[in-house]
């Protein structure tokens, strides 16, 4: 919780079904988790995951909950194992390596006790061949982790570091004080596009994942911004997306973060609907004395978009 | 409260027909028959667009014979998409449409976050210019590589080697019209459970070890019988 004068963050979210599922009768495949579950303190953990919508992916909705709970889960064993003092590089090289490798094998373990205790159904299977894709079928027949394909973003804000990490699409925005917005310095992955993503369902895929490591400092962020493709997808173009960020930054500073929770399903829902009609989903960690202080005279006040680097370290 | 963030939009789905109007198109109510059967699918098509409304269905067509043209050139909501007829003359100059069309593939005009687009290749001949160098650069953009490409092949003279490795999946074969009734069943499917398919925000996983079509290609329609005295 909060420290004694140390910034105290939160996190709120929410995750809607798309409104092309609602039209074909498919569950909201995303996924979003938080700790600790009271949603205030440091460190602070959000995890978030699309499930794939594809036809093989039949069980991604499970596959993308088993993601946010596994990534949380293990974050938090990770951060309660950490020497005192800390070591910073050597939290970075663990956090770039171990990390994402004990995630996808934890994640893997659950999909397999998953399907341990309930098997793929005939039903599941018939589904596939019913579209003539015997290849298909005999695929995830052979491979149920396949059925469960899903993407993981997670989000860590520890007392000295901030630890970003992405395996497959989806958005991670980073807000400054004065509303500057920018995507988080993660290494450019050309495959995703196109619908396609890398997935937790592939083999290795633990090598998949990106990461960066911040550590804290007078520049922290106020905001990061955490969700799935549907949301980036729902805007006509990358601006009016970045464009998201420094609004809720002025929305929270204007009526504070309760009441931008609040109405966080009304905007996710009403982007799905007039945009992507993809299941959308969003997590806000936010550094409450951003919110306090007043913009450096001359500054431009959030709302109005800025495009700068996260300098990292 | 209001919403954050710039203006919402559905994700913009291309559709383009790539249909030879070389000489041989003309010989036995060919031309007439794909004429007849795009106009046919029209109405098809809008109703997809409507049951899948985050995707906006924009079409246009470009014609080959004696170089490339485009034959509707500015990309046309289906809802306002008219055909006019094609007329036939001239040679095969493939290659010169698939630059084209290469051309606009690129990012810009084309965004990142538009649903992959669907090229359907119609033709009833072999090529007469340089196949290759047209569909190399069509490959060369990212768009053209994750394109929906389906190629349909009229009557028995058209060149399926060509047709395949436009298509460039080996599940995937040119559909093969030998008259009038199979042409209009296939620019039928391709209209509606092929747009319905790309339609869909659903994602695939990214397999080198085993890939896949970024959008899944529905069940093939049979040709149905022909009778011999309607046999292109």
């Amino acid at each position: 919780m909060n420290a004694g004068h140390e910034p105290r963050w939160r996190v709120v979210g929410a995750s809607v079904r798309g409104a092309s599922h609602v039209r074909t009768g498919l569950p909201n495949q995303d996924a979003i988790r938080w700790l600790p579950e009271s949603g205030t303190g440091r460190p602070l953990i959000l995890a978030v995951s699309d499930g794939h919508g594809s036809a093989k992916c039949f069980r991604s909705d499970v596959g993308a909950r088993l993601a946010v709970e596994t990534a949380t889960g293990v974050i938090q064993e990770f951060l309660d194992s950490l020497p005192d003092p800390l070591n910073l590089s050597a939290i970075k090289r663990w956090a770039a390596e171990n990390l994402p490798r004990e995630i996808a094998r934890r994640w893997r373990d659950r999909v397999a006790d998953h399907v341990s205790a309930s098997p793929l159904t005939s039903a599941e299977l018939d589904r596939l061949e019913a579209q003539k894709d015997i290849r298909k079928r005999r695929q995830v027949g052979l491979e149920p982790i396949l059925a469960y394909g899903a993407t993981l973003l997670a989000v860590v804000v520890a007392e000295s570091f901030i630890l970003y990490l992405q395996l497959g699409d989806g958005d991670i925005l980073v807000v400054s004080e004065a509303g500057e917005v920018s995507k988080a310095p993660l290494p450019t992955d050309e495959r995703l596009f196109a619908n396609e993503t890398t997935s937790l369902c592939l083999r290795d895929a633990w090598r998949e994942f990106r990461s960066h490591f911040q550590v804290i400092s007078a520049s922290s962020p106020a905001l990061i911004l955490v969700s799935t493709d549907g949301y980036g997808n729902s805007f006509r173009d990358d601006v009016g997306f970045l464009q998201v960020g420094a609004d809720i930054l002025a929305m929270i500073r204007a009526d504070g973060l309760d009441a931008v929770s609040a109405s966080l399903e009304t905007w996710l829902t009403q982007a799905s609907q007039e945009g992507s009609g993809d299941d959308v989903t969003l997590g806000i960690l936010c550094r409450m004395d951003a919110l306090e202080r007043e913009l450096p005279a001359g500054r431009v006040p959030a709302g109005q978009l800025y495009r700068t680097r996260i300098t990292g370290q | 409260m209001k919403r954050p963030g710039g203006e919402l939009a559905t994700r913009p789905l291309h559709f383009v027909w790539i249909a030879d109007s070389s000489g041989s198109m003309e010989t036995d109510g060919k031309i007439q028959a794909l004429n007849y059967a795009i106009r046919n699918a029209i109405p098809d098509m809008r109703k997809v667009a409507d049951e899948n409304p985050n995707a906006q269905v924009l079409v246009r067509a470009i014609k080959f014979s004696n170089g490339a043209q485009w034959h509707v050139s500015q990309p046309t909501d289906v809802a306002d998409f008219e055909w006019t007829d094609l007329k036939a003359g001239g040679v095969t100059d493939m290659g010169k449409a698939l630059s084209m069309v290469a051309d606009q593939l690129k990012i810009p005009p084309m965004t990142d976050r538009a649903l992959p687009p669907v090229l359907v290749l119609i033709s009833d001949g072999q090529p007469t210019d340089n196949f290759e160098s047209g569909l190399e650069a069509l490959m060369d953009q990212a768009w053209g590589k994750k394109a929906v490409r389906i190629a349909i092949a009229i009557g028995e003279d058209a060149d399926h080697d060509v047709l395949q490795k436009f298509i460039g999946h080996a599940e995937i074969k040119p559909l093969q019209a030998n008259n009038s009734e199979s042409l209009t069943k296939y620019i039928k499917w391709v209209s509606t459970a092929v747009l319905k398919s790309a339609s869909s925000p659903a994602s695939q996983t990214a397999d080198a070890a085993s890939p896949v079509t970024n959008v899944p290609v529905p069940t093939i329609p049979d040709a149905g019988p022909s009778s011999a005295d309607d046999v292109w």
